[in-house]
């Protein structure tokens, strides 16, 4: 009883962060609106409370509005797609540096398919997550084939799968005719919650899928077993290297996937692009309480990470801070995040 | 997400549909967005935003300026997102420099669905859904480049053009134009016109170093489209001892670090920009516009070839050394 009360906790922890994080930003906006709107009147003779009867809270609303909902979401898609992959090989004590480029070198896999004659769009997305599940596949099998540190392989697959994407695009962005792909991350109606673009559709099930696929399932066991004590898994009977492969591999899956979602926002495939993306889907997953060290993590807890970040950067910039301070910021974030999560779980102990 | 919550969200999206029309005695809110903040040519820009400010506070017109570059430079994932946010926060208008001519469209043309209104300045966008497209007409500059090396080099020799980056429109077109000229010089040869600066100075030293190691010895002449490429590529040139005018040295943009090297003679001409007028106009057109004025689609801020000779020119010395403190505090 009393475990699984913890346990819900650790789901709710980043859930909590989120609702935090958005009435923070709600506040400030509703002080700068009432600010700004004593200013703009030049009424600063009135007492405060006065003056909040005159505003108009734009910045407010514009925060909460289910516009700027819709637009937090779809810009969370590529970091929480990644996030999604990253959390299962994060889970497994491992880690993938090179998810940003895969991104990239998708994003200009699926634009060059495009551009082909026989590639229907349907062909394109499959190719295209598959071609990211096969760097996973790489990452996975020199992982486990040679016993080496997953930081290694996938820093030198990061600038190797970086350099093929410029290869691929002719080191060039790589544009292609109108596609019904484009779809998939379009703002039909900007002003408006609904129409959401597919993306976030896909991305929502995804997690779910993927959540489900973690606690449900035998495969899930194993990967939580390995991540807490490898050594120990061994011994158990479980095929390490075999599921360390697949692991990848699926990381992979995800990638690709983000990397075709990133072709249908920027409407053409960018070698250049996602640098660093890496870091983001690191940090959501870390932010929603997964541990380095392997064997902690949620899925949730990773969606609701990305989500931090993408509503800290909406926040900030609806109250006009300048980029440094945004960053400065969403580092303090992360630190702090983690930070709470450690003395939670101490206090558990 | 309950009922209620989904309703309160309906009511603030409409709400927000009405704004424009509340808000008609409101500061005109300008966002100007740049492809980045670093470089010293976006510096220029940012005073031209905040001179139109001060002039149109003047006639009493007022104006919020607010700057905002991607969050990681040259990032056109992190443009869009910009773009789309400032559009979410109903700003006035959007004058925007944008980092693609192709992945800009959507959040442009949705700005427009929003009924937020935008200015390109800079480099192109392949779209018509803009108010005015503000900026260097950079053919013709890259086209004076070319003649001007073509010149220098008494017509013969073995030219280097070392590209900036993919799909940058402004560039690409100074890289074209350069192109055109030098294609009037039948003794001249390229040697190479494949490599890519890169966005920093880093970058661009980086390349120009293993350009020359491998052509160092046989170029006469060398052309870079923008401020990174040309101050990178004059380090390089430096480095091996070629710089001082054995090289002869086409550059783009007055960042300060080529106006020394100008006068040093390592750099023996440079295509400059009028970046303060061009923010300066891309704030001004967005405020005609708003306020009901016709404008032109195209506007040009000119372009001029600064060497050794005329950089002591008053006007020229304006074009240098821009009076940014007097706009950015």
């Amino acid at each position: 009883m009393k475990i699984s009360w913890r346990k819900h906790l650790n789901t709710l922890g980043p859930l909590v962060g989120l609702i935090f994080v958005v009435v923070i930003f709600a506040t400030l906006l509703a002080w700068k609106d009432v600010m700004d709107g004593r200013e703009f009147s030049g009424e600063t003779g009135v007492s405060f409370f006065a003056s909040i009867k005159d505003t108009d809270f734009y910045g407010l609303k514009a925060f909460l509005g289910g516009a700027n909902a819709k637009i937090v979401l779809t810009q969370t898609v590529i970091v929480a797609l990644g996030a999604l992959g990253m959390t299962v090989v994060i889970i497994s004590g491992g880690i993938d540096l090179s998810a940003g480029s895969v991104v990239a070198l998708c994003s200009v896999v699926g634009a060059q398919l495009l551009n082909t004659s026989w590639a229907s769009p349907w062909g394109v997305v499959l190719i295209t997550v598959a071609a990211g599940g096969v760097v996973g596949l790489v990452n996975g099998g020199v992982v486990a084939g040679l016993r080496m540190m997953p930081f290694i392989v996938t820093l030198g697959m990061m600038t190797i799968a970086r350099g093929a994407a410029k290869w691929l695009g002719g080191n060039q962005t790589v544009n292609f005719p109108d596609t019904p792909l484009l779809n998939l991350m379009a703002l039909h109606k900007p002003d408006a919650f609904f129409p959401l673009p597919y993306g976030v559709w896909i991305t929502a099930g995804l997690a779910v899928l993927t959540a489900l696929l973690l606690r449900q399932t035998i495969f899930g066991r194993y990967v939580f077993a390995i991540g807490s004590n490898e050594a120990t898994a061994r011994l158990c009977g479980i095929r390490v290297q075999w599921m360390k492969v697949v692991v990848y591999a699926l990381a992979g899956l995800y990638f690709g996937l983000a990397g075709l979602m990133q072709m249908a926002r920027l409407a053409q495939g960018d070698p250049t692009v996602a640098i660093g993306l890496e870091l983001d889907m690191i940090a959501a997953v870390v932010i929603g309480g997964a541990s380095l060290n392997g064997g902690a993590g949620s899925v949730a807890g990773s969606m609701v990470g990305a989500l931090i970040m993408t509503t800290l950067r909406s926040g900030s910039q609806l109250m006009g801070w300048p980029n440094y301070f945004q960053e400065i910021i969403i580092g303090t974030v992360i630190v702090l995040a983690v930070a709470l999560d450690r003395l939670r779980h101490r206090a558990a102990k | 997400m309950n009922p209620a919550r989904f309703i309160g969200r309906i009511l603030f999206a409409t709400s927000i549909l009405a704004l424009p029309l509340l808000a008609a005695d409101r500061p005109l809110t300008i966002a100007v967005v740049p492809k980045g903040t670093t470089h010293e040519y976006w510096k220029s820009i940012h005073a031209g935003a905040e001179k139109a400010k001060l002039e149109l506070a003047q006639q009493g017109v007022r104006v919020n300026v607010i700057w905002k570059g991607p969050l990681k430079e040259d990032d056109r994932d992190q443009q869009i997102q910009v773009v789309e946010n400032f559009m979410i926060r109903h700003v006035s208008g959007i004058v925007l420099a944008p980092l693609d001519s192709k992945a800009l469209v959507r959040p442009v043309e949705n700005a427009e669905k929003a009924k937020v209104p935008v200015v390109i300045i800079d480099s192109g966008l392949e779209t018509d859904k803009y108010v005015s497209f503000v900026a260097t007409d950079n053919l013709k500059g890259g086209q004076m480049a070319g003649e001007e090396l073509g010149k220098l080099l008494g017509g013969k020799g073995k030219v280097i053009l070392l590209r900036y980056a993919v799909g940058s429109a402004s560039t690409e077109l100074r890289e074209k134009g350069f192109l055109e000229a030098l294609a009037k010089f039948p003794d001249i040869k390229l040697i190479s016109s494949d490599q890519y600066a890169g966005p920093t100075r880093e970058t661009s030293y980086q390349a120009s170093q293993n350009l020359l190691r491998r052509f160092g010895n046989e170029v006469d002449g060398i052309f870079c489209p923008n401020e990174n490429s040309t101050i990178g590529m004059t380090m390089a040139l430096r480095d091996i001892g070629r710089a001082g005018g054995k090289v002869k040295m086409m550059g783009f943009d007055a960042g300060s670090q080529s106006v020394e090297d100008m006068k040093k003679g390592d750099v023996q001409g440079l295509i400059v920009q009028n970046p303060l007028y061009m923010g300066y106009k891309g704030v001004m057109t967005m405020v005609e516009h708003l306020q009901g004025k016709p404008v032109e689609k195209r506007i040009d801020t000119g372009v001029v070839l600064v060497t050794k000779d005329n950089m002591d020119d008053p006007k020229i010395k304006d074009l240098l050394y821009p009076p940014l403190d007097k706009y950015l505090k």
